[in-house]
């Protein structure tokens, strides 16, 4: 019941950040505040992407960090080309692997 | 503008809307497998009910904040933390809000309201591309026939995904490991967000800050990082603008 709870509350309450702005033409964000939300997505996200970019086994190491960081600036360079999602995560992932299995086949890992 | 043929009448323009919505909306989904498979994957390997696990995609709508949600139910969190956490993650999605207002603003409330339950991170992209198009993304039918079959696609697809996940993630082999496709696929989110130096600032001193914050409680890095990337961007946005004002002045 309590893990429910806490789903169901985190589905309303994200809920509200989709629909606020949405309700009625009159709730608008205050000046004052609209000018930083385009930051939020970038805070909260980088939050996310640069420990698991860093730390991708919870732990910073040369034989982690390294490829996973590889892997990043290829999925950003073929994000960058073609503007495709997808082909950054499959170009960006598919060198993971390949790193992972060199360093796996050398003993490095 | 797209030639409109005179043949079709406005019942047939808005079901190939909606025909190309599920298609943006399924394709979408196809790049969110391998994140879908390892979220799932993580979330089966907690004590939480894969129950649970699964329910979270229809209601929260949003990987990231599941995931964070399912760790710290995982880990004993009480449902204040769990959801003060979601709604930090989830922030984001005010801009999301604010930002298609204007393209929405002619339909019904119950219908914009019924827009905001599938307004998630790929449907923002997909919406904004759409509209943001000379035509506007055409009349209102046809774009609320794309909305809705665009959103209701992701949603669904992204449910079944995260369902295959949690049932089947554990039978993934360990030669193929997908631990990097959650944060790779935030990479990717991330970037077509950063619009200034001041959205740069803002991620990477999120970031940083968030690493350097792992060692306290799960979820309350995020929020460390978040809360000290929006003041670090917060900041570099004001001086870039207070410099453009002079600037200004000066010429």
């Amino acid at each position: 019941m309590f893990e429910i709870l806490a789903i169901f509350l985190s589905g309303v309450v994200t809920y509200l950040t989709r629909v606020i702005f949405l309700v009625s033409k009159k709730v608008r964000p205050p000046a004052r505040v609209a000018k930083y939300l385009p930051l939020v997505g970038p805070a909260v996200l980088g939050a996310i992407v640069v420990p698991g970019l860093m730390a991708p086994r919870g732990e910073i190491s040369l034989v982690e960090t390294v490829p996973a960081l590889v892997a990043g600036v290829v999925a950003w360079l073929f994000w960058r080309w073609t503007r495709q999602t997808a082909i950054g995560l499959i170009g960006g992932l598919v060198l993971w692997w390949g790193i992972v299995f060199v360093l796996t086949v050398t003993g490095l890992r | 503008m797209t030639a409109v043929d005179p043949l079709l009448t406005d019942a047939d323009r808005a079901r190939a809307a909606a025909r190309a919505g599920i298609r943006d909306g399924l394709m979408v989904m196809l790049a969110y497998i391998p994140f879908g498979l390892a979220m799932g994957a993580a979330m089966a390997s907690t004590n939480v009910s894969p129950f649970i696990s699964i329910l979270s995609s229809p209601v929260i709508v949003a990987g990231a904040s599941q995931l964070a949600a399912i760790q710290l139910l995982n880990a004993g969190a009480s449902v204040a933390l769990v959801v003060v956490t979601v709604a930090v993650i989830n922030a984001r999605h005010l801009l999301y809000s604010a930002a298609l207002e204007p393209h929405l603003a002619t339909w019904s409330r119950g219908t914009r309201m019924a827009a905001a339950f599938v307004l998630s991170d790929p449907m923002y992209a997909m919406a904004a591309a759409r509209f943001g198009r000379a035509d506007g993304g055409g009349p209102e039918p046809e774009k609320r026939a794309y909305y809705f079959g665009a959103g209701i696609s992701a949603s669904v697809g992204w449910s079944v995904l995260t369902a295959v996940g949690v049932l089947a993630g554990g039978l993934i082999p360990h030669w193929v490991p997908l631990e990097l496709a959650i944060p790779l696929t935030f990479l990717l989110l991330t970037l077509p967000l950063i619009k200034n130096s001041a959205g740069l600032v803002a991620a990477g001193v999120g970031g940083f800050a968030a690493l350097a914050a792992s060692s306290l409680p799960l979820g309350v890095d995020i929020l460390v990082g978040a809360a000290t990337g929006l003041l670090a961007g917060g900041i570099v946005l004001n001086f870039t603008e207070r410099r453009q004002k002079q600037e200004m002045a000066d010429v």
